[in-house]
């Protein structure tokens, strides 16, 4: 294919990726956005912020994070909508009356079939229910099946699976060498000796670098710090 | 052939008793099995004297050695990563590039001067590599790392390759590289085309680019 491929209301994807970096949902109806993740749209769509107006029940159906409220917008209306967030890749998972959880700021978007609350870990929402939700994350996302230790920065998710608990190890401050380098430091740290341990049957989403995707306010432009 | 590409920036390696592997610090994105990672107090290979080459050279970029039995998953810094296997010939890359190489390749540092005299003390300047770089020597593989995608180029007797100073990356083999410079007075005037450095590698061997120029 030679050129830009050049898109309209007809042709964008439904409810599938444009490219790695931009994904294409066919409204009809409602959908949570987080802010400024919208990047275009075609069609009538209104945007109602979290906690106001007459979309009191449906928020008490799906929205449970008082948290995040002023992050999350409802869109509601027909039209096609294009989701992006500062270049990171982006994709669409598919739950079936399943539960996932996810670090708050990869999470773009999803359909209010889903129920948003807050998972036990801090930073991290819990998606209940049947239904599709948009995230992002830094690098194509690696799928991996327990038992795993990972590195917390390097975390997207994981679904179906017992809440992680924390590993320390510290192991390389034993022996000779290491009461040398525990008492005066030299020598350094390995930067490994923290990971999220995931056991049972399930499946961890990584990202593929420990650069994490930085919440952003609403507003503000740039920030990744580069 | 411990690395496999699992995308395109994360790489994962298999961690066999008896073997070291060595890796940047902090680079571990996950891991299986039973796995110890240690930071290298000499940040690498053949002890104190090494230690004391690399912090000379500027070639010091902290590591650590990861053993054990399992499966290991790196990726660092969004950067797209590049699996090189060397089969007794020598790689030529910056230590802040290397994710992870074997333990069995053997770790030194080069001076610039050596490959090209005093041009070569200029190109490592106009490169940002400095006056000294990493070799990798042997048999085994090494993870680098690189701003983009990477492109292999190979480079044949009497077909040199001339690469942009800054999205170079890493060569291997019997390479002589030179600095051609290409200014005349667009350039002096300020209306230069960009490209007034470029590096020329002769010679048999391969030259690694990266699609960017921008460093890491």
């Amino acid at each position: 294919m030679n050129g830009p491929v050049i898109h309209d209301a007809w042709t964008l994807p439904v409810d599938d990726n444009i490219n790695p970096y931009a994904f294409s949902v066919d409204l009809n109806g409602q959908w949570f956005l987080q802010k400024g993740k919208m990047v275009a749209y075609y069609g009538q769509i209104d945007f109602h912020g979290v906690g106001l107006g007459h979309l009191d029940h449906l928020i008490a159906y799906s929205f449970h994070s008082p948290l995040h409220a002023a992050d999350w917008v409802v869109a509601e209306g027909q039209g096609k909508m294009v989701l992006a967030d500062r270049a990171f890749d982006v994709n669409s998972y598919d739950l079936e009356d399943g539960n996932l959880s996810i670090r708050s700021g990869n999470l773009l978007a999803f359909q209010p079939s889903l129920s948003l609350k807050q998972s036990i870990v801090p930073g991290f929402l819990t998606l209940l229910g049947t239904g599709k939700f948009v995230a992002a994350s830094n690098g194509p996302v690696v799928f991996m099946e327990p038992p795993i230790r990972v590195d917390p920065q390097a975390l997207v998710g994981w679904a179906d699976c017992p809440t992680p608990c924390h590993h320390y190890d510290h192991q390389y401050l034993r022996g000779f060498l290491g009461a040398i380098r525990s008492r005066t430091g030299l020598g350094g740290a390995s930067g490994e000796e923290h990971q999220f341990e995931f056991v049972g049957a399930g499946t961890v989403l990584l990202q593929s670098t420990e650069e994490v995707v930085a919440e952003i306010s609403v507003g503000e432009t740039g920030g990744t710090g580069s | 052939m411990p690395f496999t590409l699992l995308t395109s920036r994360m790489v994962e390696a298999q961690v066999l008793p008896g073997q070291t592997l060595f890796s940047q610090r902090g680079a571990m994105l996950a891991y299986r099995g039973d796995v110890r990672f240690t930071p290298s107090i000499t940040g690498g290979q053949r002890g104190v004297r090494g230690m004391i080459g690399r912090r000379i050279a500027d070639e010091d970029t902290p590591l650590m050695t990861v053993e054990g039995q399992g499966t290991v998953m790196f990726g660092h810094g969004g950067h797209h990563v590049h699996v090189i296997d060397l089969v007794g010939d020598t790689l030529y890359v910056e230590s802040d590039r290397l994710l992870a190489f074997d333990g069995s390749l053997r770790q030194g540092t080069m001076f610039m001067g050596s490959q090209g005299g005093v041009m070569g003390m200029v190109r490592g300047q106009v490169t940002g590599q400095g006056l000294f770089t990493t070799t990798l020597e042997g048999h085994g593989s090494a993870a680098v790392m690189a701003h983009g995608g990477v492109l292999e180029l190979p480079i044949d007797q009497g077909r040199p390759v001339h690469v942009d100073p800054q999205a170079y990356v890493a060569h291997r083999g019997d390479v002589r590289n030179k600095l051609s410079t290409a200014i005349g007075w667009r350039e002096m005037v300020g209306r230069g085309s960009g490209e007034a450095f470029q590096l020329e590698l002769s010679g048999t061997g391969m030259v690694y680019v990266q699609a960017s120029e921008e460093k890491l």
